[in-house]
């Protein structure tokens, strides 16, 4: 047992040093003027990277505070067509459900390059293109069959029969949805959201393509530092990307949970 | 309070019959038990009955008017089902004020009724507990709270003991029939138990393969079952083909005096309990041996032989006899239940 148990330690050090290492020589580079190899410590410190982000000139942060708010936007509709999607596909039984299921995971599995080159083309005759509903509407190609995957796991928990009980009480559909099951539902709603979050701030492609640089989002500006190799600038980006999406799950967690703590006194 | 008539209820799940023309008249704040196996369709029939499930073919009438238009929220039908389904985000007094809120009840109304129910199903002090927090017996009790703050016009449990241990389930099921008698409202109790369903009902229904097989008082269905299959629900039953001639039973074992004459060849139902067993024979005495022996408390289970016919009796263990002792059993045929004899 004690064996078990340090082998288990062991492991479970490794992998959350994994997990922090990388961040924490992230954290380094943001600050460092030059880190030649093979040094193990960077030469000389430095704060570059801040200031221009700070810089109000660059609007990085207004660039920031609008991905934010368009990934909030997808995040939002994403749950919406989730919910009832999710609904049919854990609770109901119906033909070809089996099939519909790994449909919806299509999105993921196909690359988007090869649906946004099609889309793009259908969106500049719509005038969706350069537009951000456009930008939002392309978001949703990859965002959705996480939602739908998250919350079909956790209807096919829940079930129905919590809804049957508050029908059978008097509650009409409209009713037992919004006291029963999306109360239920939060956890799940939860994570969701957070995943589908991530997968939007960090979309890049599918942006620039429909968003054709007139939409620009964080994860653009982080770009071109990357690829021209400004290695401190690219970490300064790269910690507040990570910042910024940690920040929002945790917004999110401590509304929602506060949200049901604080609404149980409606019930009477 | 209402009165509740099922008119030929049908029901095909995936070309699978489950329920056959079912026929139940259940009258003003009585209590009726569908008592079968599982499986035989008596759930189906209370979904059908909340609207939760729609028939194929029959109505549903109650106080005499159809109600199968009428969706389940409006319907006034309320299940209490097995497992309770309290809201688990929900305290109990709001678990309760659930079904009136939902129904707009002003709110100082609510706050009153919700204590009444509160007080009713004894659970002062609970009201700001969630229901994790709950024991299995007050969990019930809030279920039923809950589905009676709504006033429904028809009461529905769905098995609603069988969750409960034995010590448990007897104290809930006679404070559920208090309440019941108290509030007299029409009840219709689901259950497989068949001292449940006895003990508790004003009418017992009997459900097997989807159809109701005999509906009568529970002294009626268990001393006169109008089949076979009705009487083997209550237990193994001992039977003995024969012909009745001039006020007498003719069988293999002899000839016995009996005041039945419906028919003539006969197969006579013997329950286990009512066979006698002595040492010493007495008047129209059989002759038998004891072949197994099974004690269980307060009863012993003996199966005896007499010539090539084998009886199970039931006796309580004050009197005990041994395996292979010689005994005489005596069956009095006046008690005794003939069916006719189909083949």
């Amino acid at each position: 047992m004690e064996k078990r148990n340090l082998i288990f330690k062991i492991i479970m050090n490794i992998l959350i040093f994994f997990l922090i290492a990388p961040l924490i020589i992230l954290a380094i580079w943001s600050f460092s003027k030059i880190w030649p190899w093979p040094d193990l410590f960077p030469k000389s410190f430095g704060i570059r990277g801040f200031k221009y982000i700070f810089n109000p000139s660059n609007k990085s942060l207004k660039i920031l505070m609008f991905s934010v708010w368009l990934s909030t936007v997808v995040t939002v509709i994403t749950l919406l067509i989730s919910i009832p999607a999710a609904k049919a596909l854990g609770v109901y039984n119906f033909k070809g459900k089996r099939v519909f299921k790994i449909l919806v995971l299509a999105p993921i599995i196909v690359p988007p390059v090869v649906v946004a080159m099609g889309i793009h083309v259908a969106f500049i005759r719509m005038g969706l293109a350069n537009t951000f509903v456009g930008v939002v509407l392309v978001h949703l190609i990859p965002c959705i069959p996480y939602g739908v995957r998250i919350l079909t796991n956790v209807f096919e928990i829940l079930g129905e029969s919590m809804e049957i009980q508050a029908r059978v009480l008097g509650a009409n559909p409209f009713q037992a949805f919004i006291h029963i099951t999306l109360p239920l539902l939060a956890p799940g709603l939860l994570s969701a959201g957070s995943m589908v979050f991530i997968v939007s701030f960090s979309q890049y492609f599918l942006t620039f393509l429909i968003g054709g640089g007139k939409i620009v989002t964080f994860s653009m500006l982080m770009f071109p530092f990357i690829k021209s190799g400004d290695r401190m600038m690219a970490s300064v980006y790269s910690s507040i990307f990570i910042l910024t999406t940690l920040t929002v799950l945790l917004v999110m967690e401590k509304m929602v949970k506060s949200y049901y703590k604080g609404e149980n006194y409606f019930y009477l | 309070m209402s009165q509740i008539q099922l008119k030929n209820i049908s029901k095909h799940f995936e070309g699978k019959q489950v329920l056959k023309d079912i026929n139940l008249f259940v009258k003003e704040g009585e209590m009726v038990s569908l008592l079968g196996p599982s499986g035989c369709g008596k759930t189906t029939t209370l979904k059908i009955l909340a609207g939760l499930i729609e028939p194929d073919c029959g109505d549903i009438l109650i106080n005499g008017d159809s109600v199968l238009n009428i969706p389940v929220e409006r319907r006034g039908v309320v299940i209490v089902f097995q497992d309770y389904l309290l809201f688990p985000h929900m305290t109990v007094e709001e678990n309760v004020a659930f079904g009136l809120k939902m129904a707009k009840v002003k709110k100082s109304k609510r706050i009153k009724r919700v204590r009444d129910m509160i007080d009713l199903v004894q659970l002062n002090g609970h009201e700001k507990k969630y229901p994790r927090e709950l024991s299995g017996g007050q969990r019930q009790r809030v279920a039923i709270a809950r589905a009676l703050a709504i006033e429904p016009r028809v009461l529905l449990l769905d098995e609603p003991f069988s969750n409960l241990d034995t010590r448990l389930r007897e104290t809930m099921r006679e404070f559920v029939c208090q309440i019941q008698k108290k509030l007299g409202i029409t009840t219709i109790l689901v259950t497989h138990d068949k001292e449940e369903a006895l003990m508790t009902s004003d009418q017992v229904a009997i459900m097997l393969g989807g159809e109701i097989k005999q509906f009568g008082s529970p002294a009626e269905i268990y001393e006169r079952p109008v089949s076979t299959i009705v009487a083997d629900f209550f237990g193994e039953k001992n039977y003995i083909k024969g012909e009745i001639k001039d006020r007498f039973f003719i069988c293999d074992v002899g000839k016995f005096k009996t005041d039945f004459n419906g028919f003539s060849k006969v197969k006579a139902m013997v329950r286990p309990e009512e066979i006698e067993i002595s040492a010493r024979d007495g008047e129209n005495g059989i002759l038998g041996i004891i072949k197994s022996k099974t004690y269980a408390g307060e009863r012993v289970y003996y199966t005896i032989k007499t010539g090539n016919m084998e009886w199970k009796c039931i006796l309580s263990s004050q009197k005990t006899f041994n395996v292979d002792e010689k005994v005489f059993i005596k069956i009095d045929f006046n008690k005794v239940v003939f069916f006719k004899d189909e083949e």
